[in-house]
């Protein structure tokens, strides 16, 4: 069922980005990784992405000015931020759909995942 | 008026008036001789008055005789006429003598001479003749003769009369103008002497008054200046005292007399130190003097740190303090004026401050710390979870692996950010190059973020005595103002070396963090090291230099920050040295003790 949605998980964090992308494999997704926010939009761009897993904190470009550039090529891409920070930007908040603190545990985050392509899902039928 | 003045004038007041009594002594001479003049003309006129009548007397006499002769024929009358006929000669050779000043008298002497010649011609014929008593005629004759003889002597003596009238009254004259002239000169001298001693009299006690007012109102300056003195030295906030340079107390304002318990109006004249009594706050020992420090010194002097006040009553209070040499004239110190404050409250809030400091310094570290430590967190728990789904021994084994590599970095994280904390009783070896590499791996993720490079340049060893959480924090704060001072994408080179020792210096290490940012501004550079001050507006404390400073020194080191002008960063170069044998004591550590 979940083997149809295919995730975009961008972090700067390669042991960490590795670990995520076997937690999700086993989930159900197919899973995109990025090690930065250029990378991330070129993969992004060329392949159909169902939901974005972002990072914030980056060097180059941080997670807030990859949303935007996201948001600008495909609005209805649901993105949710994941990251340590505690010190988010409002305008970002503002930006992503959800945002989730690391270290809130796999469970967590696999369904706040599923949770969110659902809605964007019946947002788009709606739209349909 | 100058003392030469005043000279000039007890001069004059000696010499004009001895000179005017001379002239007027003077003319009184000259008028007195002028009078006797007269007087003796006078004296001269009577004398040939009365020798002019012994004239006439004795040519009566001579015709007398002759008559006598003339009736008697008796030859014995005649000698008396003989005898008077030589005396009558030498009578007028003595009369023209007299009167040889006045040719008229002389032309009236002459013709009388002349006449009585004549006579006396015909008195010859008399006696020569034979029977001279015969001839009445001759007896006529005779009385003609002498009365031509007689009207002449009468005309000199008229004249000689008239002489002596005119000369008694040129004497008369002269007396009286001899005694006006004494009146009125005695008066004239008299008053201008008066008048000339007052105006000089005047002029002295004028110049007197003045400088009896000039020294009155120097007096109320001197008071006033005095007063202004006291009132503005009582009105200050600081407590100050006064003493001279034996070390005795003259003055203390209000401020002083509270801190110090003593009074004034005890304190006066007592030893300094008796009243000022200041010990080191943490050996206890008894602190120098101020008044033997000034004068050893020879100039204005901070009192060493951390020096105590003992009051009268035992109560203890850190001051501040500072002495001043008071000079005279010749540069002689004649007392010492100490200002000094209590400072008790600045050092407790100081310490506040410090602290403050030191959790700032763990806010800001806060964030990348949290970050640092929740991805390896969340990897674990990621972790956990593959595991415990995982079937296949040999991915276990992987996913294990990973998990102890991302719990490593997790410990390591943790181990750094409690060694900021934690501190031991004493100073230890500090390597400083394991400590750096702990700062910098705290600060990585910010660094990351903004693209910053950092280059280590190090050579050698680097091993200083200290307290490592102090100098972690001195690190973290400098390389945090490095990083703010970059911006993206900038550059940081951190330079150690050993450095020798010197001659006013220990061995040591200077560590260098030369920064790529826009350098220090002029206006900015004296302040650095001073509380509340920021460059970094609400982001900044204004504390963090301040602090560091305050750690290094407290090592026996010193931050030195300029603008860098070597290689091809040209911003901010902050060059700590720490010695390697350090001066901080168990006592001074300010990070309180974690365990």
């Amino acid at each position: 069922m979940t083997g149809l949605y295919t995730v975009l998980c961008v972090d700067d964090e390669a042991l960490g980005l590795q670990i995520r992308r076997a937690l999700l494999e086993v989930a159900g997704y197919k899973v995109l990784t990025a090690l930065d926010g250029k990378a991330a939009l070129s993969l992004f761009e060329d392949n159909e992405v169902h939901i974005v897993l972002l990072d914030y904190l980056m060097p180059g470009m941080d997670g807030g000015r990859v949303a935007a550039v996201m948001r600008a090529l495909k609005p209805h891409v649901p993105i949710l931020l994941h990251s340590a920070c505690v010190d988010l930007p409002q305008e970002t908040i503002d930006l992503v759909n959800a945002t989730l603190s690391k270290g809130e545990g796999p469970e967590m985050l696999i369904s706040r995942l599923q949770l969110l392509i659902d809605a964007s899902h019946v947002s788009m039928g709606r739209n349909q | 008026m100058n003392l030469g003045d005043f000279r000039h004038i007890l001069r004059q007041a000696f010499y004009v008036p001895l000179f005017a009594l001379i002239a007027l002594a003077g003319i009184w001479l000259w008028q007195v001789t002028s009078t006797r003049q007269a007087q003796l003309w006078l004296d001269h006129s009577d004398l040939v008055s009365a020798q002019i009548a012994e004239l006439e007397r004795r040519i009566i006499d001579q015709q007398t005789a002759l008559r006598g002769y003339e009736l008697t024929g008796d030859r014995e009358m005649l000698h008396t006429f003989d005898s008077r006929n030589s005396n009558i000669e030498s009578q007028f050779t003595y009369l023209r003598q007299l009167i040889s000043d006045n040719p008229q008298q002389i032309g009236y002497l002459v013709r009388a001479h002349d006449a009585y010649l004549i006579w006396l011609g015909f008195a010859q014929n008399v006696i020569t003749s034979p029977n001279p008593t015969a001839d009445k005629s001759l007896a006529y004759r005779g009385r003609d003769l002498m009365t031509v003889v007689r009207q002449a002597i009468r005309t000199l003596s008229e004249a000689e009369d008239k002489l002596r009238k005119e000369r008694l009254e040129r004497a008369i004259t002269l007396e009286r103008q001899e005694i006006v002239l004494i009146i009125i000169g005695a008066l004239v001298v008299g008053v201008a002497l008066s008048v000339f001693s007052m105006t000089r009299l005047r002029r002295v006690s004028k110049a007197y008054q003045r400088t009896l007012d000039d020294l009155q109102k120097s007096n109320t300056e001197v008071y006033e200046s005095r007063e202004w003195l006291r009132t503005t030295l009582r009105s200050i906030g600081d407590a100050v005292i006064v003493c001279d340079a034996d070390s005795s107390v003259e003055f203390m304002n209000a401020v002083a007399e509270e801190l110090t318990g003593w009074k004034m109006a005890e304190a006066n004249g007592k030893p300094l130190q008796q009243v000022f009594h200041i010990i080191h706050e943490q050996t206890r020992e008894q602190a120098e003097n101020p008044v033997e420090k000034v004068r050893r010194l020879n100039t204005v002097i901070g009192l060493a740190n951390h020096t105590a006040l003992i009051a009268r009553d035992g109560t203890e209070y850190v001051i501040d303090d500072s002495a001043a040499p008071i000079r005279d004239k010749n540069g002689n110190m004649i007392g010492i004026v100490l200002v000094f404050r209590d400072v008790t409250d600045q050092k407790r809030k100081e310490a506040v401050l410090i602290a403050n400091e030191k959790l700032a310094v763990a806010g800001r570290l806060a964030a990348s710390i949290a970050h640092e430590i929740h991805n390896p967190l969340d990897s674990v728990a990621n972790l956990h979870y593959l595991i415990a789904r995982e079937s296949d021994p040999v991915k276990r084994d992987e996913y294990l692996n990973m998990a102890q590599q991302e719990l490593t970095r997790t410990m390591q994280i943790s181990r750094t950010m409690l060694n900021l904390y934690r501190e031991p009783n004493v100073p230890i070896t500090v390597d400083l190059k394991e400590l750096l590499e702990g700062v910098l791996l705290l600060l990585q993720r910010r660094m990351d973020n903004q693209s910053v490079k950092v280059q280590q340049d190090f050579q050698g060893s680097y091993v200083v005595e200290g307290f490592p959480a102090e100098l972690r924090q001195v690190f973290a704060n400098l390389i945090t103002n490095a990083v703010d001072a970059v911006g993206n994408d900038g550059r940081i080179l951190i330079r150690m070396r050993g450095l020798p020792a010197e001659e006013f210096r220990g061995a040591g290490v200077s560590v260098e963090i030369i920064d790529s940012g826009p350098g220090i501004a002029d206006q900015a550079s004296q302040k650095l090291f001073q509380p509340f001050f920021t460059t970094k507006g609400d982001q900044g404390t204004g504390l963090g230099l301040w602090v560091s400073m305050g750690i290094v020194q407290k090592h026996g080191g010193n931050i030195r920050i300029e603008n860098n002008n070597d290689g091809d960063l040209h911003g901010a170069s902050v060059r700590v040295y720490l010695p390697v044998r350090t001066l901080a004591t168990p006592a001074s550590r300010t990070t309180a003790h974690v365990d």
